[in-house]
């Protein structure tokens, strides 16, 4: 499946060059993921336990997590994390991608992508990026501005994606931003 | 213990000063991934790739360079470049495992504080993050919000690099 990834605008406003980044650190991930077997996603490369897959669905929890549940204020796992399945394993999205077809994880990503961006349009709308989380950090007792939802979540994906150029070169030596 | 202080980005803030955080928070996170080495350490790779945790460290000080001393002010690059992309367009990664580990923390500190003065007095113009750079890149002027948030993704992707590479060589994570 191609991936169309576009450079993000380098004159526009606030919401539009932090919205145009998240997207392309996000396709960037599909990139970095796609033309691959179950089996090359489910690679590791020692000592490091990640694999691309695990990070795609990593991704997908991350983006259903800071938008949905910390800033959207929804308390329920997203649709495809099964009962209990963090009661055992901390890292289940991690662990568990390997057992996804490429077609699996790919509907998770985008179902979390979706549901995400609809968060954020929702937060856009109401309050700007000054708008609040509905859980307030934990360290600082105080809720969280969608500005900074926004800038984790960019730096989150800009380094998994650095784990991703190091895995995917291991994997069939495909390199590039 | 480093002795790279390093704080968390506050949950609100206006738009400079939260770039300017996560800016900040990244650059004492790879000076902490680089730091506690050996020259050895420092240049050792995790093959297939060629990267290094030096070479990352010098990338870094010449990106600091490339987007506020030449981009934004089309001044010429650090004196100590000299002409070595001449002969490598991959010097700064592939000369930086000669260098002591005191030389590349005092040129990244430098250039870090040189952006940052001239960071401040960009922010002080009326046009503050609308700014337009000087210099061209790739035919075209970016705006000083660009090259903020670009360097918070480049540098977190190059910490991504840095974690790998530094979990190979001492086991060392969440650094």
């Amino acid at each position: 499946m191609a991936v169309d990834r576009s450079d993000p605008p380098l004159a526009a406003s606030e919401a539009e060059t932090l919205r145009a980044y998240l997207d392309y650190h996000r396709d960037t991930l599909l990139m970095k993921t796609d033309g691959l077997t179950q089996e090359q996603l489910s690679r590791t490369h020692p000592p490091s336990e990640l694999t691309l897959g695990g990070l795609l669905k990593h991704a997908a929890l991350n983006d259903d997590w800071w938008f949905c549940r910390v800033f959207g204020g929804r308390d329920t796992e997203p649709d495809w994390v099964p009962a209990g399945a963090f009661d055992e394993d901390d890292d289940w999205e991690l662990h568990s991608a390997k057992d996804d077809r490429p077609e699996e994880l790919r509907r998770i990503f985008d179902s979390a992508r979706a549901a995400a961006d609809a968060a954020i349009d929702r937060g856009l709308a109401a309050g700007g990026l000054d708008a609040t989380s509905s859980m307030p950090s934990r360290r600082e007792g105080t809720p969280f501005s969608l500005r900074w939802v926004v800038l984790h979540m960019i730096e989150e994906y800009a380094r998994h994606n650095g784990h991703a150029d190091l895995l995917r070169e291991a994997v069939d030596g495909q390199v590039g931003e | 213990m480093s002795r790279f202080p390093r704080t968390d980005p506050p949950p609100a803030s206006d738009e400079a000063g939260m770039l300017r955080a996560f800016v900040d928070f990244y650059r004492a996170t790879i000076l902490r991934q680089v730091e506690g080495l050996t020259d050895e350490q420092r240049a050792a790779t995790l093959g297939p790739s060629t990267l290094t945790l030096a070479g990352i460290l010098k990338h870094l000080t010449l990106v600091e360079h490339g987007w506020f001393r030449m981009a934004l002010h089309d001044l010429p690059d650090a004196p100590w470049v000299g002409d070595g992309y001449e002969s490598d367009p991959d010097w700064d990664f592939n000369s930086a495992v000669h260098d002591p580990w005191e030389l590349l923390v005092s040129r990244f500190e430098e250039a870090v504080a040189e952006s940052d003065a001239i960071l401040d007095a960009a922010l002080a113009t009326p046009e503050g993050l609308d700014l337009v750079a000087e210099q061209e890149w790739h035919g075209m002027h970016v705006t000083l919000r660009w090259i903020l948030v670009h360097l918070v993704e480049e540098y977190a992707r190059h910490a991504g690099h840095a974690d790998l590479i530094r979990e190979s060589i001492d086991g060392a994570t969440d650094l």
